[in-house]
């Protein structure tokens, strides 16, 4: 098979079946049915903790405290938002440098642990496995440990309060994206590799035109995880920010808790609301991936 | 709109200009005296500081004013969670990327002496007359000279006393708490508020891991001795004094258990379903601003004597070289007018001086009985150990762990005791 | 096939494939060396002092690793976690496969039934620990409340000791959206046509599961749990956020013990040696992962 065909096929992509209402087989519904009683209260099961948090994001400071707890706040303050979110602190500032950052760091990752994970999955080399260990190894010592060591050596280096510790290590590989891609770029059949040496294509012809196309789930999956795991990342920003101008928005959030439990609940949680929008907007866009995912691996 | 352009002219000619004479200065060896010159003229202080949002106006109200009067110092803020603020300074200390000043706790102050972060300025803070330390509670200096010298300087401190829902007393029709209450009339009233059937708990059952002096002071106890080398907790007067609060709830049961707790985001006292509770004074600012019902508060219940914990917090500057800058903002900071200006009239925080005291009894957010808290530390009141030795933290985890057991009724409390006694001296003694 | 260590020479593609496998990873390895590398060393090196975090250190020797030994704590921390470990990791991943099995079929609603299941691992630190205590609320919680309709009583949760860490294995399940997304990315892999064919021998829908869907999920059901085990194995957050360890020393786990030590005790040293012994548990954990997945993950 030569990239010729995956193009093709990706242009010309095998009818997955109809939509489930015009399908006529009663069994199929019976299934629904079954699957819709399972899931239906396992999700709300789900979702019940964040009827707390808008429930409280709504709230006057005097009504959070209220016993028994009402789920309904009276009045419901909308005001909360726009008062919370720059009131007190610049979350616009927080929003931007997290944005940057988050950004950065998806396009880093995949760039950096793409190029790895294939030549662990799919080249053959000498001491690769004792470099695969080093990879889960590091993965493997608590954070904790490194991370005075490590703000001694960004500091050292003169990134101490910028965004550059934050920002440069995502080109540098992150070794659970490592593990995940390589997982996923071996389950590919080893013949699409060989097919395409003899018709002359480089490897890097072979990443890009053959193993990428199919690894669109996998790579979606990456680019999820990197969005929220660096639009979260609490400890990085903490250790290595200091102006007020650089800070994220997780470090913005704590900025309505005070020593003595005087915490701006309803300010936090409406931030907090606000900052789950744009990763579950992600989320659900980013399906699109998974379902052309289907359509071309259907093809093999 | 065209401002700019001249500038850049300007400051181009100016730099070139400068750049000819510094080169030339550098060739006669010179240049040292101008650059220390140029030192002297702007000098930057930099604060590491743990405010909420809310608090932050304050601070910059301040630091607006001292840069008025000061044009020559630059101001820089960086804020921490409280919580944070207790890991990253040491991390900061580590890597040398220390603020001139910092915010200390009470807890701190020793561990923080002992490795270096915070600096000795006794000389500064005793030689400076019109700064007039000996105005400091003694209680309050008392955390942050551990080794003799003063290393920082207290900018609050605060006794813990009973806070009492007045709601409560007022629908039961019962006396509200003052002077007069011994711990028996406390338990007597506790047992009379509490109503199940409605919910309400005479006492919060709330036992602090630190601060936890009125839990045992009264009965004569003492956690450990004053050089904090021997722990004190076997003794019949502690296992009198925290059986009764065992017994309150577990016999009396005038008390929600833990599990009841959780109920309430921040604990069944602000919740207002409970009559009374310890309340520290720097607890009052949260409880005006989020307590859904009227409270005040009363003088600590006497036991055989009287006797409650205290405690506070202050600031200490980090580089030697650069005190004299750094004290030129604390003495301002930490003087009468500053703690007024700061934690007094805004309600935040008991101040560490006796003359800035009346500031915060008449802010508006004080409770009524405010002056409770003053006649508490100075008749009354004392520091809550271990402040002085620096294996304070792990302490107070191992005899906070056997306390949860203790509310949960899991352990007697002459067995937890005993647990206490036994694991926190091998550790003293380690 | 590669004759790696019998002494016969590389062919040319062979050569170049090394190469190239070199250059893919030299990201990852210069980053190593850069970033993470350098402190690992110091942090191996650390755990042989007595360095407080701040000033003072000194070499000590194996002191921090006798320690250990006559630690009550370090042992009650190591049966905690693998407590926690093998209970979040076994349910979890059963969990997320369900869910990722339903929501793999063609259902209405399907892209917002994944947000929501998605949604909990999103959500970080402060904010989901208050929604927690909400629902794991003994009195007016929501599982004990659901629990009612059961008949059965239910516990105190976070404030009891027997209860406690049960109540932080339901967390981890409910925070396990990053398995059920990699393993719902795998099923999104597995051909149609393996199921068609295994339907037109006659295999029923367990056997179809059994023979098709799991060798072909089992890459990504290693990776989970791999990554599950080693997750799980350094718990913290989730700790430090609900419970602090308590009641008694009911959640105290292994690394809330160790960030306790390095930033609250001022004993660094023994942070480390701490961190390393943990190293070394999660190597060799996972390495007979490894030696025993050879059985039963197929790649290809």
């Amino acid at each position: 098979m030569s990239d010729v065909s995956i193009k093709e096929s990706r242009s010309n992509p095998v009818r997955t079946e109809a939509p489930w209402y015009k399908r006529k087989s009663s069994l199929r519904i019976l299934g629904m049915i079954i699957t819709f009683i399972i899931i239906i209260p396992l999700a709300l099961i789900y979702l019940a903790p964040y009827i707390g948090m808008l429930s409280t994001a709504l709230k006057q400071p005097k009504q959070i405290f209220q016993y028994p707890p009402k789920i309904i706040p009276d009045p419901v303050m909308w005001s909360n938002f726009p008062e919370g979110w720059s009131k007190y602190v610049p979350f616009n500032t927080y929003l931007f440098n997290s944005l940057k950052i988050t950004l950065n760091n998806v396009i880093g990752n995949l760039v950096s642990c793409t190029l790895a994970a294939f030549a662990f999955a799919r080249l053959k080399a000498r001491g690769k496995n004792i470099l695969f260990a080093l990879v889960l190894g590091t993965m493997i010592l608590p954070n904790e440990v490194i991370l005075v060591p490590q703000f001694l050596l960004f500091t050292k280096l003169g990134m101490n309060n910028t965004h550059w510790p934050l920002m440069l290590p995502a080109w540098f590989g992150y070794p659970f994206f490592i593990f995940l891609l390589r997982q996923f770029f071996m389950t590919l059949p080893k013949e699409l590799d060989e097919a395409a040496l003899i018709d002359g294509a480089n490897w890097l012809q072979i990443l890009w035109n053959i193993v990428l196309p199919l690894s669109k789930p996998a790579l979606a999956t990456v680019a999820i995880f990197s969005f929220v795991g660096n639009w979260n990342n609490y400890l990085g920003p903490l250790i290595y920010l200091r102006d007020d101008k650089l800070l994220t928005l997780p470090l913005g959030l704590t900025q309505f808790q005070g020593q003595f439990g005087q915490v701006a609940y309803h300010f936090m949680m409406s931030n907090a609301v606000l900052m789950l929008l744009p990763v579950l907007l992600i989320f659900f866009l980013a399906q699109r991936l998974f379902i052309e995912g289907i359509t071309l691996t259907g093809t093999k | 709109m065209f401002k700019k352009p001249l500038d850049k002219v300007v400051s181009r000619r100016t730099f070139l200009k400068a750049a000819a004479g510094g080169s030339a200065l550098m060739v006669f060896g010179i240049t040292p005296l101008a650059s220390r010159a140029f030192a002297q003229d702007a000098k930057e202080l930099s604060l590491g500081l743990t405010w909420e949002a809310a608090f932050r106006p304050t601070q910059d109200e301040f630091d607006k004013n001292f840069m008025d009067k000061h044009p020559d110092i630059t101001l820089n803020k960086q804020y921490n969670t409280w919580g944070d603020h207790q890991t990253i300074v040491p991390t900061w200390a580590a890597a040398g990327t220390l603020p001139d000043i910092v915010y200390v706790h009470g807890s701190r102050g020793a561990p923080w002496t002992a490795e270096g972060i915070i600096t000795d300025i006794d000389d500064l803070a005793n030689g400076d007359a019109e700064f007039n330390v000996s105005d400091i509670w003694e209680e309050a200096l008392r955390l942050y000279k551990p080794q003799g010298a003063i290393t920082a300087v207290p900018y609050d401190h605060g006794p813990i006393l009973l806070g009492y829902n007045k709601d409560i007393f007022d629908a039961a029709g019962h006396a509200y708490p003052d002077g007069t209450w011994t711990m028996e009339d406390f338990r007597a009233a506790a047992i009379a508020l509490t109503d199940t059937e409605k919910g309400i708990w005479g006492w919060s059952g709330n036992f602090p891991d630190r601060n936890a002096g009125g839990q045992f002071l009264p009965w004569g106890a003492q956690f450990m001795n004053e050089e904090e080398t021997q722990l004190t907790l076997d003794t019949p007067e502690m296992l009198t004094a925290i059986q009764f609060w065992a017994d309150l709830i577990h016999v009396d049961k005038v008390a929600p258990t833990t599990a009841d707790n959780q109920a309430f985001p921040s604990g069944p006292w602000q919740g207002g379903v409970v009559a009374m509770s310890n309340v520290a004074s720097w607890d009052t600012p949260t409880l005006a601003e989020f307590a859904p019902f009227a409270w005040d508060v009363a003088p600590w219940p006497a036991g055989t004597q009287k006797g409650t914990g205290s405690f506070g917090s202050g600031f200490g500057i980090c580089h030697p070289e650069n005190r004299d800058t750094g004290w030129a903002y604390l003495r301002e900071y930490l003087n009468k007018e500053g703690m007024e200006f700061m934690w007094g009239a805004s309600g935040r925080g008991s101040p560490a001086r006796q003359s800035a005291y009346d500031s915060w009894l008449n802010s508006p957010i004080a409770p009524e009985h405010a002056s409770a808290y003053l006649d508490a530390l100075k008749t009354y009141a004392m520091t809550d150990r271990p402040f002085r030795t620096l294996k304070a933290p792990e302490l107070l985890d191992i005899t906070g762990r056997e306390v949860d057991l203790i509310k949960n009724g899991d352990k007697s409390v002459a067995d937890a005791l005993a647990a206490m006694q036994k694991d926190g001296q091998a550790l003293l003694d380690s | 096939m590669l004759q790696r260590f019998t002494g016969k020479k590389l062919s040319k593609r062979e050569k170049q494939e090394e190469r190239v496998f070199y250059l893919f990873i030299s990201l990852w390895l210069i980053g190593f060396l850069a970033f993470t590398g350098g402190p690992m060393i110091a942090s191996l090196f650390i755990s042989f002092t007595n360095w407080t975090g701040v000033k003072s250190i000194s070499f000590i020797g194996m002191d921090n690793y006798q320690t250990m030994i006559t630690d009550k704590l370090f042992w009650i921390t190591l049966k905690n976690t693998a407590y926690y470990a093998f209970a979040s990791v076994f349910f979890g991943t059963v969990v997320a496969l369900i869910i990722a099995i339903l929501l793999n079929q063609n259902i209405p609603g399907r892209n917002i039934l994944r947000t929501i299941f998605f949604m909990p691992s999103v959500t970080q630190g402060v904010a989901i620990a208050i929604m927690w205590l909400w629902v794991l609320n003994p009195q007016v919680g929501l599982l004990n409340y659901g629990l009612s309709f059961l008949g059965i009583k239910g516990p105190g949760w976070v404030t009891s000791q027997t209860w406690a860490m049960p109540a932080l294995v339901v967390m981890a399940i409910w925070q396990n959206g990053q398995a059920m997304i990699i393993l719902l990315a795998a099923l999104q892999g597995v051909p149609r046509m393996f199921y068609e064919a295994a339907s037109l021998d006659g295999a029923g829908q367990w056997a179809k599961f059994r023979n098709v869907t799991i060798p072909m999920i089992s890459p990504a059901l290693f990776f989970v749990i791999v990554i599950g085990v080693v997750g799980s194995f350094q718990i913290f957050t989730t700790v430090a956020v609900m419970t602090r360890g308590g009641p008694g020393s009911s959640t105290m786990v292994y690394v809330y013990y160790l960030y306790q030590n390095a930033f609250s005790y001022f004993k660094m040293g023994y942070a480390s040696a701490l961190g390393w012994i943990l190293f070394i548990i999660i190597a060799a954990l996972t390495w007979v992962q490894f030696a025993a997945g050879r059985r039963w993950v197929h790649y290809e």
